[in-house]
């Protein structure tokens, strides 16, 4: 249980659990699919793959932030200026 | 809970009573009983009030917490409620991680004890118990570094953290 990344995967979790509350598709749509991508991975032991998918994680924040900023942009441009 | 006598003009108190009582309705669990209250002492003021009646020396320098209405046999008991919440007691905490932990989904309230293991007692994993870290960190409002969080595996254990954070000793 002492897993030096157990604290990082954690961390990850929470990161990705508070950015789901806005998802588009609901929070809870998210968190199912969140935890069954945690959970398809829970067997992996070796500390170099766990690392990669760490960063894979991390890559879904950058997304998902994304994805949120893009959002917010098409609001205002929508409210802005009415045709394209 | 902050009291102090309310004398106003009618519509003022209305509005304060309607107020307090939306808020009451907010937060059902704990405060029932103000709400009946305050409610009671709303409908109890808002006859003589309305005959326009002064209770201006009742303001002056007034500090208990009861209004005498002077004619009427009651006595009635007001409430004045600033934006902060009602001072936290081991009590209310205990309730409200229990009442937060009763509302998760994977837990089965029957089963659920002050000292119940989250993982051994209830089956839960560790990715619950981060969900269930976060939901207390909503219901608080502050935040639970992971390093302490992932040590908080019991009920009882995480009263004790907030009562220790809050500064709630008694």
């Amino acid at each position: 249980m002492a897993n030096p990344l157990r604290a990082e995967v954690a961390q990850l979790y929470k990161t990705l659990l508070f950015l789901g509350r806005e998802y588009p598709k609901g929070a809870d749509y998210f968190r199912d699919r969140l935890r069954a991508a945690f959970a398809k991975n829970k067997d992996v032991r070796d500390p170099e793959k766990i690392k990669e998918l760490i960063s894979r994680g991390e890559f879904v924040v950058k997304e998902l932030e994304a994805l949120y900023y893009l959002r917010k942009y098409r609001a205002l441009k929508k409210r802005y200026y009415e045709t394209e | 809970m902050r009291i102090c006598s309310l004398v106003h003009c009618g519509s003022g108190l209305r509005n304060m009573a309607a107020r307090i009582i939306a808020r009451c309705v907010r937060s059902l669990n704990q405060r029932s009983v103000y709400f009946n209250r305050v409610n009671t002492a709303a409908t109890l003021t808002a006859a003589p009030l309305t005959h326009g009646r002064t209770f201006s020396h009742l303001t002056n320098g007034h500090k208990s917490s009861l209004a005498q209405i002077s004619g009427g046999s009651f006595q009635v008991f007001q409430w004045r409620q600033y934006g902060d919440l009602p001072p936290l007691s081991l009590e209310t905490i205990h309730d409200r991680v229990l009442y937060v932990l009763k509302l998760y989904d994977k837990i089965n309230p029957e089963r659920l004890q002050a000292t119940s293991h989250f993982m051994k007692d209830l089956g839960l994993d560790s990715l619950d118990q981060v969900e269930i870290i976060m939901a207390m960190e909503d219901e608080f409002g502050f935040e639970i570094p992971d390093a302490e969080a992932e040590k908080l595996m019991t009920p009882h254990e995480i009263v004790q953290y907030i009562a220790d954070k809050k500064d709630v000793y008694e």
